[in-house]
């Protein structure tokens, strides 16, 4: 980081942190503290949806996942826009007519107390064990890239959305994911044309497009239907379907976006927008991550883009055992630029035998890459006692540090931090919301003056950052935990999902159908993760599924018991 | 609480008259994006 970074760094976040308490004044009753008064337009809400979805380490690793994986990760966006069609239909209206603070609060008006708690313990589970990871996750990437310690990292992150989240509330976290997603896509912008400029001489942008389609790096649609297979367009368009269902309709940090909407109006054209803004969105990050790869195929990049990884290995322990490695990538890096190279000029020139054994060429020159690449992680991960080692979550911003200017590099770093911080407070803010609305107010307090509960807000807001920031700290400490934190999302959205299904359109389903369905959901869940190889973009489908079944099969069986319950 | 909002009316969309011709034209747009990109493989593949 040079000083013009450190200048364009520091001055983005002063801004961010500025903007948010300028925005947030005002925020004086409950109702505006935590839903802006019910007055924001469909364009802040939009943006704060995409904003809070987005997190540091999604940007980070997006741009990796098209280098190594090509852009098949588009698919997985593909089912938002018919869940958005059907939350805009349903959810929205009945959410804003039920007067609601948080959702968990209209399951308590369609079926009881017990469905209400058994959803928000859920909730504050799941999303109080991820928001110190959206914190975590990009520290301890700048911490390998730059060495800066992540403690101070997630501290600087962490006092910084605590600043405006607890003097703005809502108005000043959605105002400021605003200012953050403007962040991001220029931020974004930037980086592709740089990288088309900075395409190898010779290799103008339609060859680079050319080139990373020949590898199949621009493999955005496949239609072959397979469970074990993550991303294809029937996970994404059903799986993907129902874990946007899930995650828009049944997750407090994201219906508290659309329920500050100054009408219902407003609130579905939010919804509408982010389906119809998110997947190009997403095929635009996924093509910056290709097209970096076509820059890497004329400039060597390093065996294993995380540093510590390859400071290891160059060290003098290991240096003996990856000589051999790292002649090998070498050989293989200069025949497989011969190859892309030659491959660009058959194709402008149309000639199909030259291009098909330059592609030849280069698939195995590829090969021999990959085999290289797992050849050093593996000696890697013997020599540090180490398993599962990934560095797709650093090749992006190798790239970044290494080849782009002064200022940029600043603006890029401001990228990482505006991602993280726009979902950390999101998040914060609506854990804030249902300890108070669910819990505090429905359980220990019912009848306090508005004030009163506005300053728990505050503090409960408080707490919920500090909580981020300690969590964060204590994560490396995890280990593998982390992964297991990361699924556990997917464990639940499919049952709570589930019950609000039952909720919207089952008039006949009674509270204990729902609560019996909700932990049935939840077992069928846990049965599929552990005992199946079933991706888990299916789980939120058999979460769902169950639920539904189960909610309707006891409601009808034992509804008189249902009823005194 | 919030303001009692018990009747608030789902007013029109601002445009297209009606919010299922506006659900149309997401999906139909959905159908494009991904006709868009499946052509877009397999141009590029």
């Amino acid at each position: 980081m040079r000083p013009l970074d450190w200048l364009v760094l520091g001055g983005t976040l002063a801004g961010i942190v500025a903007y948010g308490l300028y925005k947030g004044r005002g925020s004086d009753t409950v109702n505006k503290y935590l839903l802006a008064g019910k007055t924001m337009p469909w364009y802040a809400m939009a943006l704060s949806i995409m904003a809070t979805q987005a997190s540091a380490i999604t940007f980070i690793s997006t741009t990796g996942q098209a280098y190594v994986d090509g852009m098949r990760f588009v698919q997985f966006y593909f089912g938002m826009p018919i869940a958005m069609v059907i939350l805009s239909a349903t959810a929205v209206p009945l959410f804003h007519r039920a007067n609601v603070y948080t959702a968990y609060e209209y399951l308590e008006k369609r079926f009881d107390a017990k469905t209400r708690a058994l959803a928000s313990a859920v909730f504050l589970i799941q999303r109080g064990l991820a928001v110190g990871l959206s914190l975590y996750a990009p520290a301890i990437v700048l911490a390998v890239i730059f060495g800066w310690p992540d403690r101070i990292t997630t501290l600087a992150m962490g006092v910084l959305i605590t600043i405006y989240t607890v003097a703005g509330g809502i108005k000043a976290v959605t105002w400021t994911d605003v200012q953050q997603m403007i962040i991001i896509l220029f931020g974004l912008v930037v980086a592709f044309f740089l990288i088309i400029h900075m395409l190898p001489r010779g290799v103008s942008f339609m060859d680079a497009v050319y080139l990373a389609g020949d590898v199949g790096k621009l493999n955005a649609v496949d239609l072959k239907f397979d469970l074990a297979n993550r991303y294809n367009l029937w996970s994404g368009l059903i799986g993907g379907a129902f874990l946007a269902l899930s995650y828009f309709g049944c997750d407090q940090s994201q219906v508290q976006r659309y329920l500050t909407g100054k009408s219902i109006a407003q609130s579905k054209l939010s919804l509408l927008f982010t389906a119809m803004a998110k997947i190009p969105m997403q095929f635009f990050i996924l093509f910056v991550g290709a097209m970096v790869f076509v820059f890497f195929l004329c400039e060597r990049p390093p065996l294993l883009f995380q540093s510590v990884a390859m400071h290891d290995l160059e060290s003098s322990a290991l240096k003996a055992q990856y000589a051999p490695v790292g002649a090998r990538f070498e050989q293989a890096f200069e025949r497989r630029k011969d190859a892309a190279l030659g491959l660009a000029d058959a194709r402008r020139n149309h000639d199909s035998g030259r291009r098909a054994g330059y592609l030849e060429q280069f698939r195995d020159a590829q090969r021999e890459i990959d085999g290289a690449r797992t050849q050093g992680a593996g000696l890697y991960q013997r020599a540090r006692g180490e398993k599962g080692f990934n560095d797709t979550n650093y090749i992006f911003l190798s790239f970044v540090t290494r080849y782009l200017p002064a200022g940029v590099v600043g603006l890029l770093i401001a990228v990482i931090f505006a991602a993280a911080m726009s979902s950390s407070s999101g998040e914060v803010n609506s854990l804030a919301t249902v300890t108070v609305i669910d819990i505090y107010k429905r359980h220990l307090r019912p009848n306090a003056p508005d004030r009163h509960y506005l300053w728990v807000s505050r503090v409960a807001t408080a707490f919920w950052a500090s909580y981020a920031v300690f969590f964060a700290h204590y994560a490396k400490k995890l280990g593998s935990l982390i992964e297991a934190v990361n699924l556990l999302g997917s464990l639940f959205y499919g049952s709570l999902l589930g019950v609000f299904m039952l909720a919207f359109w089952f008039r006949r389903v009674t509270g204990t159908g729902a609560f019996i369905g909700m932990i049935a959901g939840e077992a069928a869940i846990f049965w599929a993760f552990w005992f199946t190889g079933i991706s888990f973009l299916w789980y939120n489908v058999i979460g769902c599924v169950v639920v539904v079944a189960t909610g309707v099969l006891v409601s009808y069986f034992v509804p008189a018991r249902a009823k005194a319950a | 609480m919030p303001p009692d909002r018990a009747q608030m009316p789902d007013e029109p969309p601002p445009f297209l008259g009606t919010w299922p011709r506006v659900y149309t034209v997401v999906l139909v747009y959905l159908a494009a994006l991904i006709i868009l990109f499946y052509i877009f493989t397999r141009m590029f593949s």
